[in-house]
C-alpha cells in the first residue's frame, strides 16, 4: 500500500478541511470569504502541481488509477475549479456577502471530479460523480434569499438523483452479469465471452444513460436550462467545466477500456445521442432571450461535438476530445465572467436585450464577449476552431459522414445565434452602461479572451498532450 | 453460481428489486402533489440496486458487492440529508411545496 | 423451492396467533366496556397539564435538522463495524485510513457546532 498514488487527492482534502475549519472558527464580525477564496486558489495550484509531477501507477485494490490520460483530465478539472473559484471573489447573493463555503463546496466538488478521472473501479466512478454532484446540488440553491436559485438547486437535485439512481442500477447489472466491477477485469471477461449477455448490455444503457444525464446530453438535457439559469453565475461556470470534463473523463475510460471489446455496439448509441445533442442544441437556442439560457443549449451543443470524437472510437477522436474540451473549459469560464459582468445598480441582469449597445458603452468587454461568440462558434483562428477541425477530422476518418454532415449544419445554425449577440452589442441602440467590473472578473474575462484568440499558440503543446493521454487511454 | 441464495435462486431477488425500481422511477414522474414523496422513490430506486447487489454478491461468491452497499448507503443518507436541506430552503422561498409549485422557470 | 416456504410456517403461524390475541383484546373490550366518552378523557394525554392543541400539528424544523444530523454521524458509523473485524488484516494502512475518516467527520461535527446547529435557540 503506497499513498503517493493519491497524493494529490490527499493533499486537496486535507486543504479543504483546513479551510472549512479555518472559516468556521472566525470571530462572527469578520467575514472569511475572500481569505477561504484566496486559501482555495492556492490549494489547487499546489494541487496542480502535485498532479503533474505524481507517478504512474494503480493500487488500493484496483480501485484507483493514475495515469497520463488521468492526469490530463485533473489538471483541467482543477484549472476548472480555480477560474471558477476566482470569479466567486466578486460574487454577492441577493442578501450580499458571499460566505465562504461556497469556495470551499468547489473544493470538495473538485475533489470528486478528480476521483472520476482516475476511477479503475465502478465503485470510485460512483462515489467521485456523487461527491462532485452532492456539492453541486448545494451550489445551485446556494443563493437562500433567491426563488429561483433554490428551484434551480432542487430541479438539479430531483434530476441528478434520479440519474445517479439509474446509473446505480446500471453498474448493479454490469456487477452481476460481469462478475466483477474492476474495469480490467471486465475487459478481460468481455474478450473471453466474446460478446455480451442481454443483462450486461441493458447495464451498459443505463450506466451511459446516467453519465449523459451529467453531460446535458439530449435525451437527458432536460434539467439544463433551468439549472443555468437559477444558479449563481459563478457556479453555472463551474458546473459548465469541471464536472463536465470529469463526466467525460469517465465516459471515455469505461467506453475504451472495459467495454471497448463491445464498441460496434454502443458506436451506434453515442451516435444517436451526439446528433441529437447537436441538432436539439442548436434549434432550441434560437428563440431565447435569456443568455444564461442560451449558454445552456449551447453548451448541450457543444457535449454533442464532443461526443463526436467518442463515436470515433479511434486514438485521434479521443484526442480531439480531449482539445475541444479543453477549448470550452476556456471560452466558457470567459463567457461567464462576461455574464457576471452584467450588473446595473448591483442587481444581475440576463436579459439578451441588456447587451445592446455595448460596443459604445464597455468596448473592452464588448470585444471580450465577441472573442468568445467566435470562438464557440468554431471561426479559425480562435481556440473553437481547433477543437471542432479535431473532432470533425476524427469523425471523417472513422467514416463516419453522415455526422459530419450534421455536424457541419448544426454549426452553421449556431452561427446565427452566437452572430446574433454580437449584432446587439455593436450595431442596436445603447442600454444603460453596467457597473463598473470587479478586478477578478475583468481579469477572467481579459485573461480568456487572450487564451481564446491567440490559442493557436499553445495548440502545439495541448495537442501532444491530449495525445499522450489518449494513447495511455487506448495504448 | 457457487451459492444458492437459500434455495430461491437470484431470479425472485431481481424481480423484486426490478418492482422496486420501477415503483420509484414513476414515483417521481406521475407523482403530482409532494416533493417528500420524490425523495422516498429516489431511495426506493438505490435500494432496488442495492438489493441487486447484494443478491449478486452472494450468488458470485465475491464480497465486493456488499462493500459497495455500505457506501451507497451512506451515499443515499447524505443525499437525503442536502435533499431535505434544499427543500426547506426552497419552502422558506416559495411557502409550498407542491410539484406543481415549481414552476418559476420555464422555455 | 417448496421447502423455503415450507420452512417459513412458523412465522405465518405466529402472525395468525398475533392477530387473533390482538383482535380478541380489541373486540372484546369494545363490545364488553361501557362507552362514555367526554371532551377531557378523548384529548391528547400530555403530562400534568391540559393539552394546548392538536397533537397533529406541523413540526418545527428544527426537528428535522436534528435528525439530519443525527442520520449523517449515525450512518458514517456503518463503516467502523466492518473495519472493526477486520483490523488484523488491514494493517497499519486500514487503522490510519479509518483515523482520517474519523477525523473528517470530527471536522464535519466542529463545523455544525461552531455554526450553532446543535443550539435549540
Amino acid at each position: 500500500m503506497n499513498w503517493i498514488i493519491a497524493f494529490p487527492e490527499l493533499v486537496l482534502t486535507l486543504c479543504g478541511l483546513v479551510i472549512l475549519t479555518v472559516g468556521v472558527v472566525q470571530k462572527k464580525s469578520t467575514n472569511p470569504f475572500a481569505a477561504c477564496s484566496m486559501l482555495t486558489i492556492a490549494a489547487f495550484a499546489i494541487t496542480g502541481f502535485l498532479v503533474t509531477v505524481s507517478p504512474d501507477g494503480s493500487g488500493y485494490e484496483h480501485v484507483f488509477v493514475n495515469d497520463g490520460f488521468a492526469r490530463f483530465m485533473k489538471v483541467l478539472s482543477l484549472i476548472g475549479g480555480a477560474l471558477a473559484t476566482i470569479m466567486t471573489l466578486s460574487y454577492r447573493g441577493t442578501s450580499g456577502g458571499g460566505r465562504f463555503e461556497l469556495p470551499v463546496l468547489i473544493l470538495f466538488s473538485t475533489i470528486g471530479t478528480m476521483l472520476m478521472a482516475s476511477s479503475d473501479n465502478m465503485m470510485t466512478l460512483f462515489v467521485g460523480l456523487e461527491l462532485s454532484s452532492l456539492a453541486i446540488y448545494i451550489l445551485c440553491a446556494f443563493d437562500r434569499d433567491s426563488v429561483v436559485s433554490s428551484e434551480s438547486g432542487l430541479k438539479y437535485f430531483i434530476l441528478g438523483s434520479l440519474a445517479s439512481g439509474l446509473l446505480l442500477y446500471g453498474i448493479s447489472l454490469t456487477y452481476g452479469y460481469g462478475g466483477t466491477m474492476e474495469y480490467g477485469a471486465i475487459r478481460t471477461v468481455l474478450i473471453q465471452s466474446g460478446g455480451a449477455s442481454l443483462g450486461l448490455m441493458l447495464g451498459i444503457v443505463f450506466l451511459i444513460a446516467g453519465l449523459a444525464f451529467k453531460l446535458s446530453a439530449v435525451p437527458f438535457h432536460m434539467w439544463t436550462p433551468d439549472v443555468y439559469q437559477g444558479a449563481p453565475t459563478p457556479v453555472t461556470a463551474y458546473l459548465a467545466g469541471a464536472p463536465k470534463i470529469a463526466t467525460f473523463a469517465l465516459i471515455l475510460r469505461i467506453m475504451a477500456g472495459p467495454f471497448g471489446a463491445l464498441a460496434p455496439q454502443w458506436q451506434l448509441l453515442i451516435e444517436m445521442i451526439s446528433v441529437l445533442s447537436m441538432v436539439f442544441g442548436s434549434l432550441a437556442a434560437i428563440p431565447q432571450t435569456n443568455i444564461k439560457r442560451l449558454m445552456a443549449y449551447s453548451s448541450i451543443g457543444h457535449m454533442g461535438y464532443a461526443l463526436m470524437g467518442l463515436a470515433a472510437a479511434t486514438p485521434g477522436g479521443i484526442r480531439g476530445t480531449l482539445v475541444y474540451l479543453t477549448t470550452y473549459l476556456f471560452m466558457n469560464v470567459g463567457v461567464f465572467a462576461g455574464i457576471a459582468a452584467m450588473r446595473r445598480k448591483g442587481h444581475e441582469t440576463t436579459d439578451i436585450a441588456d447587451l445592446s449597445g455595448l460596443g459604445r458603452t464597455s468596448p473592452g468587454l464588448a470585444l471580450m464577449m465577441a472573442i468568445f461568440m467566435f470562438s464557440m462558434l468554431g471561426m479559425p483562428p480562435t481556440a473553437g476552431f481547433f477543437g471542432k477541425l479535431m473532432v470533425f477530422s476524427a469523425a471523417y476518418g472513422a467514416g463516419l459522414y453522415g455526422l459530419l454532415a450534421i455536424g457541419a449544419i448544426t454549426s452553421a445554425i449556431g452561427a446565427y445565434y452566437y452572430l446574433r449577440i454580437v449584432k446587439v452589442m455593436y450595431f442596436d441602440a445603447s442600454a444603460p452602461a453596467f457597473d463598473t467590473r470587479s478586478p477578478s472578473l475583468a481579469f477572467l474575462s481579459v485573461s480568456m479572451g487572450i487564451v481564446t484568440a491567440l490559442f493557436v499558440l499553445v495548440l502545439g503543446p495541448v495537442t501532444s498532450a491530449a495525445q499522450a493521454a489518449a494513447s495511455a487511454l487506448i495504448g | 453460481m457457487t451459492h444458492d441464495l437459500g434455495g430461491v435462486g437470484l431470479g425472485p431477488y431481481l424481480t423484486v428489486s426490478a418492482i422496486l425500481l420501477v415503483l420509484g422511477v414513476f414515483g417521481i414522474f406521475l407523482n403530482r402533489k409532494n416533493i417528500i414523496i420524490i425523495l422516498m422513490s429516489m431511495e426506493l430506486i438505490l435500494l432496488s440496486a442495492n438489493l441487486n447487489f447484494v443478491a449478486f454478491s452472494s450468488a458470485l461468491g465475491d464480497l465486493s458487492g456488499q462493500v459497495f452497499t455500505l457506501f451507497v448507503l451512506t451515499i443515499a443518507a447524505a443525499e437525503a440529508a442536502i435533499g431535505l436541506a434544499i427543500v426547506t430552503v426552497f419552502f422558506r422561498n416559495r411557502g409550498s411545496i407542491q410539484v406543481e409549485d415549481v414552476t418559476m422557470m420555464k422555455g | 423451492m417448496h421447502d423455503v416456504i415450507a420452512s417459513y410456517f412458523p412465522v405465518l403461524v405466529f402472525g395468525v396467533i398475533a392477530v387473533g390475541i390482538a383482535g380478541a383484546m380489541l373486540g372484546g373490550s369494545l363490545l364488553a366496556g361501557h362507552q362514555k366518552p367526554y371532551a377531557e378523557k378523548t384529548s391528547a394525554y400530555e403530562c400534568g397539564f391540559e393539552a394546548f392543541d392538536d397533537a397533529r400539528r406541523r413540526f418545527d424544523v428544527r426537528f428535522y435538522l436534528v435528525a439530519i444530523l443525527f442520520i449523517i454521524f449515525d450512518l458514517e458509523v456503518a463503516f467502523l463495524f466492518p473495519w472493526a473485524v477486520s483490523l488484523s488484516h488491514v494493517g497499519l494502512f486500514g487503522f490510519l485510513s479509518m483515523l482520517g475518516f474519523l477525523g473528517m467527520l470530527t471536522v464535519g461535527f466542529i463545523y455544525e457546532w461552531c455554526k450553532g446547529a446543535l443550539d435549540w435557540d
